[in-house]
């Protein structure tokens, strides 16, 4: 564990982000977005109070991928080595729904197999959270524990520095003159930020009726059939953004066509479980037929599919579905409701 | 070649025969010989157009030319349709789960398909002649629509020529060419025209799911146990190999964890016959 001072932060960004693809964070009104550069730049880049706008999924579970030219010999298109500066809890713990299914279930993807080894994640506490977040109810906080390469946590003392990787402590190394140990003091200031915050967002978060501790997986799983999918729905006009914009949502699909000098080409895209036709097989048969049941799939395949196989929920509380809405549908109402009616 | 998994070999169609109206077999080489095992399933590629899953219907002891039976029911099929022999496919897989051969040895096994459902199921009986002697008797129930929907139909009906089997054939409505059973295939299920021992014996079945469903709820009735009955579940599938989130069945891909699931696994999830 070490300590960085304060007005040492950009020197040292500067420094670990050199000879790579910087992806860092710029704050537009009071929301951040993800942007790509090719340096940190001091002043324009920030480590970010709460997550961007963009899922971190989009660097390593690409919206389009090419896959290739049929029959082709040539390799696949190579991803740069980069950098993600300033990334958040939640995008990181999605990243364990991603590694999963494209890594550890055979056989690997090896497009997302490249770009996962090929970016060293730099993440940061929150200090602040946006009022849709709400990561202490799916077991989740607004600090990382693990699956980062090194982690910022910012205090009043300067910022405490953690390597959560072998890469990580390797780039620390590099940049070891402007580090000193850890001090019981800013040690203590980091555990008091980390429970100043973690309050905030378990407040907001029960604030809005849903505990930080319910039993999801049991309320979803019970809630199947029943009138809450169909209200719910109501407002759902099947844009698809809520899945789009989730963190964990890996779906996606493969398809033909047409490419330069008329070759057969083949891309991988994200798709979308709430789009009519996600399950409709040739002949027109689709089970699930009803928005209402589309949308329950939704919260069946995270609350109850992947705490099946995985162990945890396939939502880390980024309220992303909820600003992105077209149909203004709460998540957290949703679970609430669920939990209500067990 | 890419190493993708997504991205399939070369191969070529060779041969295609008319079954019915509506379904071909097509005779496809790939590229390098392609070893599949009764009831998994590859992706077949007509190129700039898109990719499908099918079962093939040949013996899993050929891999160097696959038999692929295929109605004609959506957007690929009807670019299948129009092909001619000589034309480039491409073929990735197998995928999926093959029937759990080592657990029916020893026993009857009942085989019921459906029209086009026979195809994997015909996969499944030549891998069954392959070590016929290792299994008690089998018995094939088919129905189709109408006479002219038979597939397969001269083999069918004698029988693929061989002397230990019991098959008999319904349609649901017969014409002039047909002096056989008319009735839907669970006609032909009924305890007077199927002398087997439900209690010891596994069935297998696969045809359209309203077919899957009453011809499940007769083999129950049978005496079938649940883990006794093989379905093989028709999902949208994209990737095939457990990862674009389509063919989800509960718990399960369809693709990894099946497409064929005892009936055991699948009985309590809703709405499995949609």
């Amino acid at each position: 564990m070490h300590k960085l001072e304060k007005t040492r932060l950009d020197d040292f960004l500067a420094r670990i982000t050199e000879g790579r693809e910087v992806y860092a964070l710029e704050q537009t009104g009071t929301q951040y977005h993800l942007v790509r550069s090719a340096a940190w730049q001091a002043g324009k880049h920030t480590l970010g109070a709460f997550r961007p706008v963009e899922p971190l999924k989009a660097l390593v579970f690409r919206p389009r991928e090419w896959l290739g030219t049929l029959g082709d010999t040539a390799p696949d298109a190579v991803i740069p080595e980069r950098i993600v500066i300033g990334a958040k809890n939640c995008d990181i713990a999605a990243l364990k729904i991603h590694d999963y299914v494209f890594l550890n279930t055979a056989p690997a993807d090896p497009l997302y197999k490249e770009a996962r080894e090929k970016t060293i994640i730099v993440s940061c506490d929150c200090t602040d959270a946006r009022p849709v977040c709400f990561c202490p109810a799916v077991k989740e906080q607004p600090y990382p524990k693990a699956g980062f390469d090194i982690n910022l946590a910012p205090t009043e003392l300067g910022y405490v520095v953690e390597a959560g990787s072998e890469r990580g402590e390797k780039l620390l190394k590099k940049v070891g003159d402007l580090l000193v140990a850890a001090d019981e003091g800013i040690l203590k200031a980091r555990d008091q930020s980390r429970q100043k915050i973690s309050r905030k967002v378990c407040g907001q978060t029960e604030r809005m009726g849903l505990s930080c501790g319910a039993d999801l997986r049991q309320a979803v799983e019970k809630s199947q059939g029943k009138k809450i999918w169909d209200d719910f729905a109501e407002d759902c006009v099947e844009c698809g953004a809520c899945n789009l914009i989730c963190c964990t949502c890996h779906c996606f699909l493969l398809a033909d066509g047409k490419g330069k000098n008329d070759a057969n080409v083949r891309i991988k895209q994200w798709d979308a479980c709430l789009y009519r036709n996600f399950a409709t097989v040739a002949g027109g048969a689709n089970p699930r037929r009803h928005r209402a049941e589309r949308l329950h799939n939704r919260f069946d395949k995270k609350f109850s599919f992947f705490p099946g196989v995985l162990g945890s929920y396939a939502c880390d509380g980024c309220g992303r579905c909820v600003e992105a809405c077209t149909g203004k549908i709460d998540i957290r109402e949703v679970l609430k409701r669920a939990v209500n009616e067990l | 070649m890419s190493c993708s998994p997504y991205m399939p070999m070369p191969a070529k169609l060779e041969h295609v025969v008319r079954e019915t109206a509506n379904i071909k077999t097509f005779f496809v080489r790939p590229q390098k010989p392609l070893a599949f095992k009764a009831g998994q399933f590859i992706e077949l590629t007509v190129p700039g157009i898109g990719e499908a899953p099918f079962t093939p219907s040949s013996s899993p002891a050929l891999s160097d030319r696959i038999e692929i039976t295929i109605m004609r029911a959506g957007r690929l099929t009807e670019k299948l349709h129009a092909l001619e022999p000589g034309a480039e496919l491409a073929i990735r897989g197998p995928s999926g789960q093959p029937y759990p051969l080592e657990k029916y040895r020893g026993r009857e096994v009942l085989i019921v398909g459906g029209g086009v459902g026979l195809a994997p199921l015909r996969a499944l009986l030549f891998a069954l002649f392959e070590e016929a002697d290792k299994y008690k008797k089998i018995f094939v129930r088919y129905g189709a629509k109408s006479p002219s929907d038979l597939v397969y139909r001269k083999a069918v009906e004698d029988g693929w020529g061989r002397k230990d089997m019991d098959v008999a054939i319904t349609v649901d409505k017969r014409d002039d060419s047909w002096s056989g059973n008319e009735g839907v295939v669970t006609t032909i299920l009924a305890p007077d025209k199927l002398k087997c021992n439900p209690q010891e014996g596994v069935a297998v079945v696969c045809g359209p799911p309203i077919m899957m469903k009453f011809a499940t709820l007769e083999l129950l009735h049978l005496g079938y146990a649940p883990e006794n009955i093989y379905l093989s579940m028709e999902k949208n599938m994209s990737c095939g190999i457990g990862k674009c989130g389509h063919c989800r069945l509960g718990p399960y891909y369809a693709c990894k964890d099946g497409p064929v699931f005892s009936f055991d696994r699948i009985k309590h999830l809703q709405k499995i016959w949609d």
